[in-house]
């Protein structure tokens, strides 16, 4: 992670965006990556015509679960507290609901983690659920499955990018 | 098929754990071991003792006054922390290499191996005997040490791997064993046998995916198992195996582990990251 943000911020203005962090740019020369998505989601938001995007990248769907971690302290580690905050936080720099591209990848599951801990579908359930209280659309999604994924967002064009190790990347 | 012959001679060229880490490594995990003992360890051992202070000194610490010697640097401390750098210092250079046929870039298996045993620390202090604290840290630590060998047997078959994983539901370990005919647990083993690791040690790295039902029976072995996954879920560099690893639901209610514990578990450690971060860069 470290070192792919050193060799990345050298060549060509890559932001890393680790779990329970988000990022919003208006740079188009900038990127927003997030590296290694596991069981968690990254969310990409971007509004063509104000040329706003962002990245948000939470690990757990429910901050009523988390035990020993204060969700006021880190709102963006978790689906029910993270995505009002990053709303917010883009409707602040001029992003419109009506107008956003929303694109969502990872939700990954350990091989046979079914039912009460697969971690990865409950954060998948409570993003759709935190996404519909302001009625946002969901563009392009890739999740579940056992593959890790980078996702990343060029402020430039506004694309987003969907990569699993050994496979093509995906652009949308 | 690889002749296994091929790879097994790579263990020579791995460069060997220092002595000084892996009689700390010995005496750690002995419960009757003393703090004396460890201090007379490190403080015949000059080189190693300079490096302590130096790490002591750094600004990560910085603590108010100069840290002189290896007794004060273990009551500044504690030995638990005197143990993680030493054992650090011994292992990183190997882990921080980048590995192609894992997907890994420069660092990434060392901070991969430094969560692991981060979060088997939080676990071991809450489902596990706390005697045994250490052995599960550095066992998870060490467990993917074979992969510092088999990367680039993998590099080679990839493909074949990653159609057994994909179109088949193999995970990525068994895989590994059927295309190459030798997995990075069973490697990881023999490298820990060459090095001289107790025996508790190496059966860990040889189970530490719980493919043998006996292995998910035995607490070490499972604690090590599931800080393991628990990184995969986090995404802390996860290659190309991504998180293509069984998952055995008993093994977490035989602990009485709920999905509540599982999940504050990964808020806990996604918590302590930063500080993690900080450790790698001792």
């Amino acid at each position: 992670m470290e070192q792919n943000q050193m060799k990345a911020n050298a060549v060509s203005m890559m932001t890393a965006v680790n779990f329970s962090e988000m990022k919003i740019s208006r740079n188009p020369a900038e990127t927003l990556v997030a590296f290694s998505i596991g069981s968690g989601i990254g969310v990409t938001v971007f509004d063509p015509v104000s040329s706003v995007g962002g990245l948000f990248n939470f690990m757990l769907p429910d901050s009523t679960q988390a035990t020993g971690v204060n969700p006021e302290k880190v709102p963006l580690m978790f689906a029910d507290t993270g995505v009002p905050f990053f709303v917010q936080a883009l409707f602040e720099q001029g992003i419109q609901l009506d107008r956003m591209k929303v694109v969502i990848a990872g939700g990954a599951h350990i091989m046979d983690q079914t039912g009460l801990f697969n971690i990865g579908e409950k954060n998948y359930g409570a993003l759709k659920n935190g996404l519909a209280n302001y009625d946002v659309t969901i563009h392009h999604e890739d999740i579940g499955g056992t593959n890790s994924r980078k996702l990343s967002l060029e402020i430039g064009s506004g694309s987003s990018c969907i990569k699993i190790f050994g496979q093509a990347e995906v652009k949308v | 098929m690889t002749d296994l012959k091929d790879i097994v001679e790579q263990i020579d060229q791995l460069e060997p754990i220092p002595p000084i880490a892996a009689q700390i490594l010995a005496l750690t995990e002995d419960p009757d071991s003393s703090l004396a003992e460890i201090s007379d360890l490190i403080l015949n051992d000059p080189a190693l003792t300079a490096n302590l202070l130096k790490t002591c000194n750094s600004a990560f610490f910085s603590f108010p006054r100069q840290v002189e010697s290896v007794r004060d640097a273990i009551s500044l401390m504690g030995l638990d922390q005197i143990v993680e750098i030493v054992l650090f210092n011994g292992l990183s250079a190997g882990f921080k290499k980048e590995m192609v046929g894992y997907g890994l870039g420069e660092r990434e298996l060392w901070r991969h191996a430094v969560s692991s045993a981060h979060v088997a620390g939080i676990l071991a202090d809450r489902f596990g005997a706390s005697q045994n604290k250490h052995l599960i840290y550095t066992a998870a630590l060490v467990k993917d040490i074979g992969k510092l060998i088999l990367g680039r047997f993998v590099a080679f078959s990839y493909e074949q791997i990653n159609i057994l994983v994909q179109s088949q539901g193999q995970s990525f370990n068994d895989a590994e064993h059927e295309i190459i005919g030798m997995n990075h647990e069973e490697l990881g083993a023999l490298v820990g046998k060459k090095w001289n690791f107790s025996d508790k040690m190496i059966y860990i790295i040889r189970h530490h995916h719980l493919s043998d039902e006996s292995a998910r029976q035995d607490l070490e072995t499972a604690l090590v198992y599931l800080a393991d996954i628990i990184c995969m879920m986090m995404g802390i560099c996860t290659g190309a195996d991504g998180l293509s690893y069984r998952f055995y639901g008993d093994v977490l209610n035989q602990m009485n582990m709920s999905e509540h514990d599982l999940q504050g578990i990964i808020a806990e450690a996604g918590k302590n990251q930063q500080q993690v971060e900080m450790l790698l860069n001792l």
